[in-house]
């Protein structure tokens, strides 16, 4: 089969803006989504550390079950299956914004705080015990305890395996592409359906992925490097 | 560790090799003894999975079963989407693509068409008290449709103001019309009349405007390769002139089923 | 609530339209992902070697092959064998092999690095002593090295074998009928019980899931604790 390759096609004129603005959108989708996931991500791992039991199961079950389920079907779920679970009005204000942007944001940001809450929560085990124990007997509560003594210890350990999880999530915004959200894959895969060249579109958008990984992936050994002084492998 | 290099450069090798030699699709499809079609899965009726047997069927196989019969080869039925049909025609995935395809120029660059099985136009299926009557009301409105279809780009063309937003398939973009999210559905019109009617209450959408463009469907077949060609176009000749082709038209669009629509054109037929 | 609909259709959501036709479903869901894998652990065990060979000729490669693949989305890898595949090879793969080259592609990555790992965290003394017995260091990788390595690795695998059955669901988007695309065909077809089989398919790959990570986390255990007496 002959296929003649015509980078010039996607780079510039009106598709190299369609991939522009995919570019734009995965990044807007993704910096939201990391927000969100590090606070959602943050609370459920101080309410599996609480001790008052329904809060630990409640939180245990919420990581448990979006870390095993396909975040694709999560998608899906937010997308489609939110109307049933929302009240009608709420689904009505949401539909008249940009809602595609909306739910993928929400499967985003649930999927991606399940695995964090998992990282802080071992981050904390890396603090000895008595650190905490330490802090509540000069009279801090566990709340604070948490919020001046442990935290900020336990981010310094968690913070690059954080940051994976922050590339994780940027490569898996592509899939919000299924419901209709128009980021870079969705982008490239619209490309390769109006003008038959898909391979020039995929390099192109491929190499965009690749460049945001590279940096980040860059920050974390630089990170360990300085920071945590270990030599990177 | 050796016998793994072994392994995989004995596996690369019959990848290769596998390669089939050149020859027409006519004669592969004959020696293969299967012709394998291209067909849409969730789309009634050209194209759907029977709730009973979990088998495909469709105005759309029926059709493909009749060219199988008159090679005297097996049908095997793939499902395709608008966005994978014509890859997986020219990567030979598939021998012919029924799943509802219009024939457009810019699709003559890929691959070729047989004469036009069925003829439709593109509208719009909206909620019956949605305030959208017509494309001019679409302004700064969302509407859904598939992704790689023509629906998706003639409707931008026909009104700029709108925000068309994209599913895999049409049932998707449906769903999205039932539960508020976008506020049309576009695409043909006898895919719109399958949507409407495989809901539980038909009655509460409607379609709506003039045609936004004539869509007449063409079979999908690999480029130049005219005996091919020649034996679809034929033998769909063939079905029209005995009345077999009405007959399998009105199986599935007649009167007295949910989705009719009036047989109200001619196949192409050469004298 | 309208569970009729996924208690109708729950044996196409396991096996497809098995045995009157295609294996599809969640059979199918489970067959790419012990398929991946399975290649994706003999080809990660290669790629991983190789990054630790001493020659920069394999080095390199190999480590350019992770860094692009674990630095690119996996639905960009599924795409990149459904169009470029044809292209290199003349003649196409069938969505599945393609989905399951993809798969083992892109996991063998992530077990390269997996491979390392846990090659790294042996003691230095090990490969030393090895050698020292008068092995090669092909032999000692063979018959010291690696056997402890993967041993201490295999909850690493499972966790691996967790996200890739979760993977499994991007085949849908190049049409692979496993348990996604079944999900998606009837609930196209119904268009009533979206909630509903979103969340009964959802269950279904928690289950499998589920399993996975519980064992991983109870051999994590014990292993920490074979090592505990070892030293």
């Amino acid at each position: 089969m002959a296929y003649s390759f015509d980078f010039g096609l996607v780079v510039s004129g009106e598709y190299g803006e369609w991939l522009r603005q995919g570019l734009l959108t995965t990044l807007h989708i993704s910096a939201i989504s990391i927000v969100g996931s590090l606070l959602l991500g943050t609370l459920v791992a101080v309410l599996r550390l609480s001790r008052i039991t329904p809060l630990v199961w409640g939180s245990a079950a919420f990581t448990e079950f979006f870390r095993n389920t396909p975040l694709l079907v999560q998608i899906f779920f937010w997308y489609f299956g939110s109307y049933s679970v929302l009240p009608d009005f709420v689904n009505q204000w949401l539909y008249q914004r940009d809602f595609e942007f909306a739910a993928g944001v929400i499967a985003l940001t649930v999927y991606t705080a399940a695995f964090i809450a998992e990282d802080i929560r071992s981050g904390v085990f890396a603090i000895p015990k008595t650190q905490l124990e330490a802090s509540r007997a000069t009279g801090l509560s566990f709340l604070q305890a948490m919020r001046y003594v442990i935290l900020p210890q336990a981010f310094r350990i968690i913070i690059p395996p954080l940051i994976s999880q922050f590339l994780n999530l940027v490569k898996n915004s592509s899939l919000v592409m299924a419901v209709g959200v128009m980021e870079l894959t969705y982008m490239a895969r619209q490309i390769e359906a109006y003008t038959f060249h898909g391979l020039e579109a995929f390099t192109v958008s491929t190499l965009m992925y690749l460049s945001i990984s590279l940096v980040i992936s860059f920050a974390v050994n630089m990170y360990n490097k300085r920071v945590l002084k270990i030599a990177p492998r | 560790m050796r016998k793994i290099v072994k392994l995989l450069a004995i596996s690369l090798a019959m990848l290769v090799l596998a390669a089939p030699a050149f020859a027409g699709k006519l004669e592969s499809i004959k020696a293969a003894g299967v012709l394998k079609a291209g067909v849409k899965d969730s789309q009634v009726p050209f194209g759907y999975v029977d709730e009973k047997t979990s088998k495909i069927v469709g105005f759309e196989i029926d059709l493909v079963q009749a060219l199988a019969d008159k090679l005297g080869v097996k049908l095997d039925v793939k499902p395709v989407t608008s966005a994978t049909r014509i890859p997986m025609l020219t990567q030979g995935d598939i021998d012919i693509i029924a799943a509802t395809m219009t024939h457009k120029k810019e699709r003559e660059d890929q691959i070729d068409f047989s004469i036009t099985y069925f003829q439709t136009g593109q509208k719009l299926l909206v909620k019956k008290d949605g305030g959208v009557k017509s494309v001019a009301d679409l302004a700064g409105k969302k509407v859904g449709s598939a992704k790689g279809s023509t629906s998706e780009q003639n409707v931008k063309k026909a009104q700029p103001e709108c925000t068309v937003v994209s599913f895999e398939t049409y049932p998707e973009a449906f769903l999205a019309l039932k539960q508020g999210k976008v506020q049309a559905v576009t695409t043909d019109e006898s895919i719109l009349l399958g949507l409407k009617n495989s809901d539980e209450k038909p009655g509460d959408y409607e379609i709506v405007g003039e045609y936004i463009s004539p869509e007449p469907y063409g079979l999908g077949l690999v480029e130049n390769d005219s005996d091919f060609r020649d034996f679809v176009n034929l033998t769909l000749m063939e079905l029209w002139e005995t009345g077999k082709f009405q007959a399998m038209y009105n199986k599935w669009f007649g009167e007295d089923t949910p989705n009719y629509i009036p047989l109200n054109w001619q196949m192409e037929l050469w004298p | 609530m309208r569970w009729d609909v996924v208690a109708n259709n729950l044996q196409y959501f396991l096996l497809g339209a098995w045995p009157n036709g295609e294996l599809g479903g969640l059979a199918m869901t489970i067959l790419l992902a012990l398929g991946g894998i399975f290649g994706a652990f003999w080809l990660g065990l290669l790629v991983g070697l190789f990054r630790m060979s001493r020659s920069g000729l394999l080095r390199w490669p190999a480590f350019a092959y992770i860094e692009i693949i674990r630095g690119t989305p996996l639905l960009m890898v599924i795409f990149w064998f459904y169009f470029l595949a044809p292209v290199l090879l003349g003649h196409s793969l069938p969505g599945s092999y393609s989905a399951l080259c993809a798969l083992i592609v892109f996991t063998s990555a992530y077990i390269a690095e997996i491979v390392r790992a846990g090659v790294l965290s042996l003691p230095k003394g090990q490969m030393e002593a090895a050698r020292s017995t008068g092995l090669t260091r092909g032999q000692a990788m063979r018959h010291v090295i690696l056997p402890q390595a993967l041993f201490n690795m295999i909850p690493s695998f499972v966790n691996q074998f967790v996200s890739l059955t979760k993977d499994t669901s991007l085949a849908f988007i190049i049409g692979v009928n496993e348990l996604t695309k079944a999900a998606t065909q009837v609930n196209n077809r119904t268009m009533n019980a979206p909630t509903e089989i979103f969340i009964a398919i959802a269950l279904l790959y928690f289950v499998i899931c589920y399993v996975l990570t519980a064992f991983s986390r109870r051999l994590e255990k014990k292993l920490v604790r074979y090592q505990a007496r070892g030293r």
